[in-house]
């Protein structure tokens, strides 16, 4: 930090005055986002333009680079600017925009070239580009270093084919940042690369599936000899998974299930739900509702407390993120657990468009999201396992071993280690 | 819970630690016999001179925090204190002595809380009474005379460390409410039958009050209502055995680490199968969100925040569960050396296990942060 940069406290005066000279006030205080909406392009659209507005008034990419477009101050500074705007209409992008001013804008600025960055965080700040991730394929989820699109190089160019799926919002999207293979001779993590690729390039086909919860938020790509240049390189070529380590941090630590601020009123939902249903005085409902709410002022604090660990070191272990991320993985399919027990019978069937009914069966399908993106718990697991705790790792049957003969020998196994 | 310490309060940490670690160490939790009245009194001795009854009261009235608060500086020593196995009356004392300093008359000023700084005297808070389905002032009935003496009647149970010469706070039932007198363990009347327990690190009583009178001047009279008064008690010793709570976890999680490395079976350390891996990390988890939810309840209540009560009840809620099973899953850890008496595994099994339960179980407190916020 600059002795020159502006305090936290004079910035959070600051931009009071701004989003209360500029932004609308929330008619009511949003009690969480319902992954399971789908975003629309109208939505898009309007949230484009109130990014231009924060843009313009200098309250985009706080903590971004100032010279990619950004703030240059830092988290604390940001996150006294989300604060601030709590209670006011912000850009809302949907779950394609936590992907892009996050994990993507941050791994472009750490590990792009610098006209690359230059070229394209401004154009993020500004909500001219959103971005989604080719990332996870119908067979490499978990073991994400064992994708198998395939990128290869044809003179200046690359031409890229595979197949991806769960890229949030890809249908929204102006951009996909993609991971492909360039190497097959080697071990699975040093033959990999990271491409920009516009969505709407030859060969790319988006497709929106359905989910559990009704929504069509995810999608899947078909890439069919998709063609780009040398300069669509993010990174360096083979060396993608230092890229993917960065980006795991930025979605681990996202935290989409915890608030901004401090939450002290009493699991709003589960209480408005408990009294609707007659039970605010039962006791097996009463200590379901001061379970949900502990988890939350738990999960808030503990998030707090890692991001503080990660701001204030000056080289962060970033492992310790999968404890934001298992918290979240674990206690939100628990929370919505807590709100079907509630509801009991209210929560099975409810009169058509009754929001406070229908909530815990939304909650209790969208809650499974958490514990599988970006990596499952027992990814998390393995992570807080190995990296935090310093257990020793699996045996690994591919980490020496050309990919090439990684699949073929994994067909053939034997069941015999070593 | 080290890392939220200031430079001040690390320095009182080290000096506390050598004195704890020199003082009480852990081998001396399987000999009570050596924990006799001597042993606690120059144990007190020594904590007071480290500061450690004197951070809930204000200057004004002879105490003081090095950090200006004071419930969070002694939280992290009530850490420290649950990471050794730390015997004595921490929690009793601050509770009685920031009840005191808030609700008390000049002369328990004068006369009680000066000698709970000093360390010349401990205090134990009797609140639990048998077959008082949680209630905070069941087990004894107190009647009150027209001078404002209160006359006790009745039996309080599972009292935690009452040393020779304590100070007693009451919590007893009257037709008017709540009273809360300070009475001496040796007073006439007084009776304190130790008990046998779970716990090897603290010592329990049943505390009887036979027709026990106490001047109007040992009754304490808060500014405000009896139950903020109450809420404040209970906040303060839930935070507190939280602290020592998640000390004891953290310790017990370290030593259960350290053996899933070095024990090896099948040809590798058991710690790097995935079925005891993910255990610890789902341990580590419950650790790390109850070290969150503690110091956020100490900095909270120490900054007599209006949310304090909540965030305390929290935090004990949260943290006796997380503790239970925690003890559980680093049995599964040990498995058989865990069995064994000379193992401390059970020291902290028996330890974490009693904090869960004093001054109000998870359930307990769950109820008590749905009456907090009005539902």
């Amino acid at each position: 930090m600059t002795d020159t940069m502006i305090d936290v406290e004079e910035f959070r005066r600051q931009a009071r005055a701004w989003i209360e000279a500029n932004l609308e006030r929330r008619e009511k205080v949003r009690m969480g986002r319902v992954v399971g909406e789908i975003t629309t392009h109208e939505q898009i659209d309007k949230a484009r333009a109130l990014q231009r507005q924060l843009f313009d008034g200098g309250y985009a990419g706080i903590s971004y680079p100032a010279d990619y477009g950004g703030g240059g101050l830092t988290p604390a500074h940001d996150h006294a600017f989300r604060e601030e705007a709590a209670r006011y209409v912000t850009p809302d992008f949907g779950v394609v925009g936590v992907v892009t001013m996050g994990p993507i804008g941050r791994s472009i600025a750490e590990h792009a070239s610098p006209e690359f960055a230059r070229l394209h965080i401004p154009a993020i700040l500004r909500g001219d580009e959103i971005w989604c991730q080719f990332y996870s394929e119908p067979e490499a989820g978990s073991d994400l270093a064992g994708i198998r699109t395939r990128a290869t190089r044809d003179g200046d160019r690359w031409v890229i084919s595979g197949s991806k799926i769960w890229s949030s919002g890809a249908y929204l999207a102006d951009w996909a940042m993609c991971l492909a293979r360039t190497d097959w001779d080697v071990p699975k993590h040093r033959g990999l690369t990271w491409f920009a690729i516009p969505t709407h390039a030859k060969g790319v086909t988006v497709r929106q599936i359905r989910q559990i919860n009704g929504g069509a938020e995810f999608c899947e790509e078909f890439l069919d000899e998709v063609e780009v240049t040398a300069e669509d390189v993010i990174g360096e070529v083979n060396r993608g998974w230092s890229v993917t380590q960065t980006m795991l941090v930025y979605e681990r630590g996202a935290g989409e299930t915890a608030s901004a601020t401090e939450p002290r009123n009493l699991a709003p939902d589960l209480v408005a739900l408990a009294r609707r249903v007659g039970r605010a005085q039962d006791p097996a409902a009463r200590q379901a509702i001061a379970r949900a709410h502990i988890n939350d002022y738990a999960q808030f604090h503990l998030g707090r407390r890692i991001a503080q660990r990660l701001q204030g070191s000056r080289n962060p272990d970033h492992a310790v993120a999968a404890y934001s991320k298992l918290a979240a993985g674990v206690l939100t399919p628990l929370r919505a657990r807590l709100g079907m027990e509630i509801g009991g019978p209210a929560a099975l069937a409810w009169p058509a468009g009754d929001e406070v009914e229908a909530r815990p069966a939304l909650d209790y399908l969208n809650g499974r999201r958490i514990s599988i993106a970006a990596g499952t718990n027992e990814v998390q697991r393995n992570g807080i396992g190995e990296r935090v705790l310093g257990l020793a790792r699996e045996p690994s049957f591919d980490t020496n071993k050309a990919f090439n003969e990684v699949l073929r020998n994994a067909r053939n196994w034997d069941g015999k280690v070593g | 819970m080290d890392s939220d310490a200031t430079e001040d309060q690390r320095a009182l940490l080290d000096v506390s630690v050598r004195f704890m670690a020199e003082a009480s160490p852990l081998a001396m939790v399987r000999e009570p016999e050596r924990r006799d009245a001597a042993f606690a009194t120059t144990y007190r001795n020594q904590a007071a001179e480290l500061g450690w009854f004197s951070m809930l009261v204000p200057e004004s009235l002879g105490g003081g925090s090095i950090s200006g608060n004071g419930v969070l500086d002694a939280a992290l020593i009530a850490f420290r204190r649950g990471g050794l196995l730390q015997p004595g009356p921490f929690i009793g004392t601050n509770v009685v002595a920031d009840a005191i300093a808030r609700a008390g008359s000049d002369r328990l000023v004068a006369e009680v809380l000066g000698a709970l700084v000093a360390g010349e005297a401990s205090a134990a808070w009797a609140v639990a009474g048998a077959q008082s389905a949680g209630r905070l002032d069941g087990g004894v009935q107190a009647s009150i005379g027209p001078d404002g003496a209160v006359v006790l009647r009745g039996a309080k149970t599972a009292v935690p460390d009452v040393e020779a010469g304590a100070w007693l706070l009451v919590t007893a039932a009257s037709p008017d409410g709540v009273v809360q007198a300070v009475v001496a363990a040796d007073a006439p009347g007084v009776s304190v039958v130790p008990l046998e327990s779970l716990d090897l690190s603290r010592r329990f009583a049943e505390v009887r009050f036979d027709e026990v009178t106490v001047p109007a001047d040992a009754v304490l009279r808060p500014r405000g209502s009896i139950e903020a008064l109450l809420d404040r008690q209970l906040a303060v010793a839930a935070t507190l055995v939280a602290a020592e709570c998640v000390g004891a976890m953290e310790a017990e999680f370290a030593l259960t680490l350290q053996y899933s490395k070095d024990r090896i079976a099948f040809g590798r350390p058991i710690g790097s199968f995935q079925a005891i891996k993910h255990v610890l990390a789902d341990t580590s988890l419950a650790l790390e969100l109850s070290k969150a939810v503690t110091v956020a309840a100490a900095r909270t209540l120490g900054a007599e925040d209006d949310y304090g009560p909540s965030a305390a009840s929290m935090a004990k809620a949260l943290v006796g569960e997380a503790a239970v099973d925690l003890a559980q899953n680093c049995f599964q850890v040990f498995a058989g050396i865990g069995y064994t008496w000379e193992h401390d595994q059970h020291l902290y099994l028996r330890r974490l296990t009693t904090d869960a339960a004093l001054f109000g179980d998870a359930a307990w407190h769950r109820e008590h942060l749905c009456q907090l916020a009005g539902i």
